[in-house]
């Protein structure tokens, strides 16, 4: 039992110190590449990042794959254990913690939305290594680019604690991709499957509205 | 939030390629994964797949398109694709709203017609995690929900021993509409497609994949519509919804949530038929719908025998 105990612990020791040198690998070749990225995980969302290999950690078998995907302009290649969710591998292995969890893998909060291909899906309920070839936008994406939606949010309050908020976003901006002068119950419609546990709820229409005007406005200019 | 056990994943090219696979190994397929994928997370089954089947690797199972006086949609076409289509919308009402009633927007663009009805029963002993309840669906003896809290349960009685209802939106819709389901095999009707399978809700084979849904097309004079209850609108599935098709001297109308497949209310299709489509007959359909309803023990499913009147009445108002 003890003896169990004690090889646990190494192995996770083992896993932790992996870690931090891969941090720190990713660190350093997030400076040689010269991108502005900040925080722990050297990140790009810049289209012209190089591809950014994470595959060293995983041996190859069956129950692992290959995967080439974009993620907010940046492409990346992974391997990834079959059994991985498209949100273990964007906040585990990308550092993107906009996909939140809070349902627990139901499918039916919309907290960890993300852009796929131009539909707003749950990454909780997409297999990673289904996602190969996939464009990926999350909510760091969008706000990275400085999209209205994001000062929308802010001037009409539309959160309280803000765990929501990813997921909210995410599927505004879908919405607005589609659909460049949504009606109110087009938005009500869109985000439909976003919980808001602060009951934000009357915020949320008008502010996407309103993002629609400024990217319109935008547009026609 | 749990992760998944280890399983294999199998891209096929060709549906043959995907059915040999299903017929050699412990697999099960995914389309959109919506449902699959919440069983196995939870574990709500006895039996875990080894292997998972993705459909989407198999080019051309995805399209809406009309042939012949009959809309064909392939089996993994989105069910906000079938919501948003301009000729479904139009031509083929109650499926449009179906769809478009089905879930939430985010499993609607990620869930699949085929998979929408074949998915599983929600009924709350059979999907409570780690299989904690062995029900008859599952292979054991007894119905946890029959003595136990059926608030959402069967008013038409049991099938086999479960009182577990048929969640689908689309399932109405496509019975009333009279559609048929082609698979890797045969020809099924919508009429045939659902029964009480252990642990599944349709009489799909070991091995047989869903293709194509075929509706035909409705004659001139002829509505279709389809209106759903459920507790939040924009999310949840069906206490109880209803589809309905009307004209021509014709009614087909179709209840879902009721009981443990699709349930056609012959009683009221037969009291319409040839009547002018107004208040008072529609309620008089509604009466005749639920003559053979009765609740369950505890009496909790009771108020779900009002809904399924004026669902009823409202569907075939939504024929006007």
């Amino acid at each position: 039992m003890s003896d169990n105990k004690n090889k646990q612990a190494e192995d996770q020791e083992k896993k932790g110190a992996w870690k931090l040198s891969r941090r720190e690998f990713l660190k350093d070749a997030g400076l040689v590449i010269g991108s502005s990225t900040v925080g722990s995980i050297a990140f790009s969302g810049k289209a012209e990042a190089d591809t950014a290999e994470r595959a060293e950690n995983i041996p190859e078998s069956d129950n692992s794959v290959t995967i080439e995907l974009t993620i907010n302009g940046g492409k990346y290649r992974y391997r990834v254990e079959t059994n991985w969710s498209l949100r273990q591998l964007l906040r585990d292995e990308a550092g993107l913690t906009s996909p939140k969890d809070w349902c627990g893998g139901h499918g039916a909060c919309g907290s960890c939305t993300v852009i796929m291909n131009g539909r707003p899906v749950l990454s909780c309920m997409t297999v990673a290594c289904e996602c190969d070839g996939a464009v990926i936008e999350t909510a760091e994406g969008i706000a990275k680019e400085k999209h209205p939606v994001i000062d929308a949010y802010i001037k009409w309050n539309a959160f309280q604690c803000g765990y929501c908020t990813p997921g909210f976003i995410t599927s505004a901006k879908a919405l607005l991709d589609r659909n460049p002068n949504p009606t109110e119950t087009d938005v009500r419609d869109a985000l439909g499957g976003n919980l808001c546990r602060c009951a934000t709820y009357q915020q949320h229409p008008p502010a996407v509205l309103e993002a629609a005007g400024v990217l319109r406005n935008k547009k026609s200019k | 939030m749990k992760t998944w056990k280890k399983f294999r994943h199998v891209n096929p090219a060709t549906i043959d390629e995907a059915v040999s696979v299903l017929e050699s190994e412990n697999a099960s397929v995914i389309a959109g994964g919506t449902d699959i994928l919440g069983a196995m997370r939870f574990e709500i089954l006895p039996e875990y797949p080894e292997v998972l089947v993705n459909l989407k690797s198999i080019k051309g199972l995805e399209y809406i398109k009309e042939e012949a006086g009959m809309l064909k949609i392939g089996a993994l076409t989105r069910l906000e694709d079938i919501a948003k289509n301009n000729s479904i919308r139009e031509g083929y009402t109650a499926l449009a709203e179906a769809a478009h009633r089905t879930a939430s927007p985010h499993i609607r663009e990620m869930g699949t017609i085929g998979g929408n009805i074949c998915q599983l029963t929600r009924c709350w002993y059979f999907r409570n995690p780690d299989n904690r309840f062995n029900c008859i669906r599952k292979g054991g003896e007894k119905c946890y929900a029959m003595a136990g809290d059926n608030r959402y349960h069967s008013i038409f009685g049991a099938v086999k021993g479960c009182i577990a209802v048929n969640p689908g939106d689309t399932a109405p819709a496509l019975t009333a509409l009279n559609a048929k389901i082609k698979t890797s095999r045969r020809v099924i009707e919508a009429d045939k497609f659902w029964d009480m399978v252990k642990p599944g809700s349709t009489i799909l084979a070991p091995g047989e994949i869903v293709k194509e849904i075929q509706v035909p097309a409705l004659s001139r004079g002829m509505k279709s519509s389809f209106i759903k209850f459920a507790v939040r609108s924009s999310i949840d599935f069906p206490v109880v919804n209803c589809a309905a098709l009307i004209g021509k001297g014709q009614a087909r109308i179709c209840l879902n949530a009721v009981h443990n497949m699709p349930y056609r209310v012959i009683k009221a299709e037969e009291f319409i038929k040839g009547k002018a489509v107004n208040e008072k007959n529609a309620d008089a359909a509604g009466a005749a719908a639920i003559e053979k309803a009765r609740v369950l023990p505890g009496e909790k499913n009771k108020w779900k025998i009002q809904i399924a009147r004026t669902m009823v009445k409202r569907a075939i108002l939504g024929c006007a």
